[in-house]
């Protein structure tokens, strides 16, 4: 892939704004959870244009997409097993002794 | 004037490129660490929320949503010109460089500037944790573990962003007596980067703390 211009920099730009803005709009709808799943997923699309555009994480070398995946791969492990805990807490009768 | 590319090779390196490569894979093992950092915070945030809803909605409904929407633009804003500033760093335009870099760093300062005054309001509003903490209710309690993760995380975002400042300064009077061109331009890239992951880190930071108060 090509590295980034001044034009994909100034779309990635106003890509941003617009989801910022529509990000906010959702929030004020009575979606229930889904609106926070909407709202991190929002998120999560703007985080992966500023790392893969304004950060180049698209036009890195290989090894570095690999230290990128194992980051957030990690980070998911992480949040995943310690929700995992706290849900399932109540599950089974907790004995004394 | 000396070549910088010469000046600023070091010698365990055959190229500039390999050097280059080197410190962009070193930056981004440097913010995965940064990941681990912020992500603990926010896993003991989504804990006490899913544990607290009502009152993380309550905590989230005394946040300036005009504010925060602001000062969410103005970051953008700052990455943009970041990355024109890397853009112009490549192209060997120093004057442009110095601008774009100092015109991020006056954007940067916004930012620090509104989040402070929401800071006093929040603090005049007796919602800052601890002595100063007054709110009466079934919540307050868990909403006042709302406000202590609020102040840490967005504390801690704004210390990176002044830490992210003085390195700006600094590539500021690396270019101003000439130790950047197009060969040479790897701290400005390097910089870049973590001004970038500052701004990712704020989308969430504004996802989870503005946004859950406004659903009706």
């Amino acid at each position: 892939m090509s590295a980034p211009t001044w034009k994909t920099y100034l779309f990635t730009y106003l890509g941003l704004l617009g989801l910022l803005l529509v990000n906010t709009l959702i929030a004020f709808l009575n979606l229930g959870g889904f609106g926070t799943v909407i709202e991190i997923g929002l998120a999560t699309i703007m985080a992966c244009l500023v790392a893969g555009v304004l950060m180049h994480g698209f036009y890195q070398m290989r090894l570095i997409q690999i230290i990128i995946a194992g980051g957030v791969i990690w980070f998911l492990i992480m949040m995943s097993l310690t929700m995992n805990d706290y849900f399932t807490r109540g599950w089974l009768p907790f004995h004394e002794g | 004037m000396s070549d910088p590319v010469a000046l600023e090779l070091r010698e365990h390196f055959a190229t500039v490129e390999q050097q280059r490569g080197t410190a962009d894979t070193g930056m981004w093992v440097f913010l995965m660490t940064e990941l681990m950092m912020f992500g603990g915070l926010f896993v003991a945030y989504t804990v006490y929320r899913f544990n607290h809803p009502q009152a993380f909605a309550e905590g989230s409904a005394s946040m300036d949503i005009m504010l925060g929407s602001v000062n969410s633009a103005i970051l953008l804003t700052s990455s943009l010109t970041m990355g024109f500033a890397e853009l112009s760093a490549k192209l060997g335009r120093q004057r442009l460089l110095g601008i774009l870099l100092l015109v991020t760093i006056l954007i940067g300062l916004a930012f620090l500037g509104i989040k402070f005054t929401e800071y006093v309001e929040h603090y005049q509003q007796h919602e800052a944790p601890g002595v100063w903490f007054n709110r009466s209710g079934p919540h307050a309690p868990a909403v006042q573990m709302f406000f202590v993760f609020y102040f840490i995380m967005t504390g801690l975002h704004a210390v990176h962003m002044i830490i992210g400042i003085f390195l700006i300064l600094g590539l500021i009077s690396r270019n101003m007596i000439g130790s950047l061109s197009a060969a040479y331009h790897t701290p400005v890239s390097i910089v870049g980067l973590y001004w970038h992951f500052v701004d990712i880190v704020w989308i969430f930071l504004y996802a989870i703390f503005y946004l859950p108060g406004l659903h009706k």
